[in-house]
């Protein structure tokens, strides 16, 4: 009887569901996720930088942290991944009888989404434990393999990542599915909402798209190849800030904007 | 030319004869089964007159005499959408189906099956209730009822009437929601001892929660386009934003590539997520 009283609230409210699963996943997900990669691009140009970004962020403190990740990123991030749960197990994919490329990007966005479901849930867990109570993170998340980055001393995120081959797969197949997800998801939410509506409008989208996919990509390809190619031994060795919020030495960035002319 | 030989023909020889396998349904809820039939080959044939030449043979490939197969046909111009099938698993009309492309596909056999989104009544014949019962749904007309002289109809732009004349080839065939996978196949079962009223009211309650498709949403954008229609256009985006309503597309564009009439479905989607959207807006705050 739940299930059916479930359904039909579901039902009732389907439209406004699925308009919200659209815009949860571009502006608070989406806008999280580029972000997020631009954040953890910044490694490339060494940890300490990356250091300097971590501790920005973290600077403004423990409780408007909360305040901003529960709204405006944990609660959109889990209604998009249920409702878009529901909505993978609501299709018949048939991409061999009827292979056009659009019926092929559908396919691979039901088939992203799912892996960045599972990416994204064990992502969260493996850096952050989930919830950040001392006794389950030192009693559950921690035994599991979980909460193994420190945002005082950044170069754990490297260490974590690097800590085995299938780590390091999972996290470039994750990321990868997730920016996929992201593009097609701007273009055909570009549909729904009615932005482009001609073939000819939809296909300048897509090709912009594929542009904001491409500028994507580069961003989680510096990412992903600083997580992966830095040395965590080294850096651990130069790694010794007093002023956790100053800036890094190398790269003063006051001092580089009073130097422009 | 009368010494054409098979190899001269576009496409190469021709096989001796055409094997046809057909997934056969005695009756609703019954379990499905292949039969395959073999006709010697003759050219220009359509998968429709292969029918009628099974029909005529009364007997499967291995001899055993069966009942003909079962199939719908009507206007055998590609106007009434009746004869809709899946053929070689792609949905398409059979009339227009020609045997001897077919075979250039695959000269092996000629794969017929009934369409998987709707309740096969026997063999080929599907129920395509839903599909009526949807276009009720979204008012699909203009409601102009009466014997008295109205006049001239308000007139209508020629770039508008492009695109009505477009949206009003649709022949309710069924192809676009057969190939899009948001729309999911419905058969409800009839309980014993329920009249058949009772049992067509009991499926529509049914369908109707389930996913209009994109022809729907294409007539939806004919009617409320027309000066006349769009005097209720308000109650058909009512339905559109409804359960079972827009929302269910998942732009896999499917719809768009299989209809026979190339009709812009797509477009017509676009066109209405649009009004969905502005729709959405105005019953929130009332304008």
């Amino acid at each position: 009887m739940l299930k059916a009283d479930l359904a039909s609230l579901f039902g009732r409210h389907e439209f406004f569901i699925r308009r919200l699963h659209s815009f949860t996943g571009l502006v608070p997900v989406g806008g999280f996720m580029v972000f997020h990669l631009a954040t953890n691009a910044s490694i490339a140009d060494g940890v300490e930088i990356f250091q300097y970004r971590v501790n920005v962020i973290h600077g403004l403190g423990p409780s408007t942290i909360m305040m901003l990740e529960w709204p405006f990123i944990f609660l959109p991030i889990l209604f998009h991944a249920i409702v878009g749960m529901m909505i993978v197990s609501r299709g018949k994919r048939n991409v061999t009888a009827y292979p056009y490329p659009e019926n092929i990007r559908y396919t691979l966005q039901r088939w992203t989404g799912v892996i960045a479901f599972f990416f994204i849930f064990w992502h969260v867990f493996h850096m952050h434990g989930w919830l950040k109570f001392e006794w389950w993170l030192d009693s559950v998340a921690k035994p599991l393999g979980g909460h193994r980055f420190d945002p005082a001393r950044v170069i754990t995120a490297a260490e974590a990542i690097q800590a085995s081959i299938w780590i390091r797969l999972f996290y470039i197949v994750g990321v990868l599915c997730c920016v996929y997800h992201f593009v097609n998801g701007i273009w055909t939410a570009g549909i729904t909402w009615g932005l482009w509506i001609s073939p000819r409008a939809q296909r300048t989208a897509s090709g912009l798209a594929l542009v904001v996919g491409l500028f994507l990509g580069g961003i989680s390809a510096a990412a992903l190849y600083g997580m992966n190619t830095i040395d965590t031994s080294e850096a651990q060795a130069g790694e010794t800030i007093s002023d956790p919020t100053a800036p890094p030495g190398k790269v003063p960035p006051e001092a580089s904007i009073a130097e422009r002319p | 030319m009368t010494d054409s030989s098979d190899s001269q023909r576009p496409g190469g020889p021709r096989p001796r004869q055409i094997n046809v396998r057909v997934r056969r349904q005695d009756g609703p809820a019954r379990r499905p089964y292949w039969e395959t039939f073999a006709l010697p080959y003759e050219p220009d044939l359509n998968v429709i007159s292969v029918l009628q030449k099974i029909a005529a043979l009364g007997r499967n490939a291995a001899g055993k005499s069966v009942p003909p197969v079962a199939w719908e046909c009507n206007c055998l111009e590609e106007i009434c959408g009746a004869c809709t099938m899946l053929i070689n698993g792609r949905v398409r009309q059979a009339c227009t189906a020609l045997v001897d492309r077919l075979l250039e596909q695959n000269p092996r056999e000629i794969r017929l099956e009934p369409m998987s989104k709707f309740p096969v009544v026997r063999d080929l014949v599907v129920d395509r209730t839903r599909i009526f019962a949807t276009l009720k749904k979204v008012s699909a007309w203009v409601p102009v009822d009466n014997y008295l002289d109205l006049g001239p109809g308000p007139r209508q732009s020629q770039e508008n009437q492009e695109i009505a004349y477009l949206l009003s080839k649709c022949m309710s065939c069924g192809c676009c929601m057969e190939a899009c996978p948001q729309f999911l196949k419905i058969e409800v079962r009839r309980l014993p001892g329920e009249s058949e009223d009772d049992y067509r009211r009991r499926e529509g309650e049914i369908t109707n929660h389930a996913f209009m498709g994109a022809a729907a949403v294409a007539q939806i954008d004919l009617f409320n386009s027309n000066p006349i229609g769009a005097m209720n256009a308000r109650e058909r985006l009512d339905v559109l934003i409804g359960e079972g309503g827009i929302q269910v597309c998942g732009n896999a564009q499917n719809c768009v590539k299989v209809c026979p009439k190339e009709i812009p479905l797509t477009t017509s989607i676009a066109r209405m997520g649009r009004a969905a959207t502005i729709h959405m807006f105005r019953r929130w705050f009332d304008l």
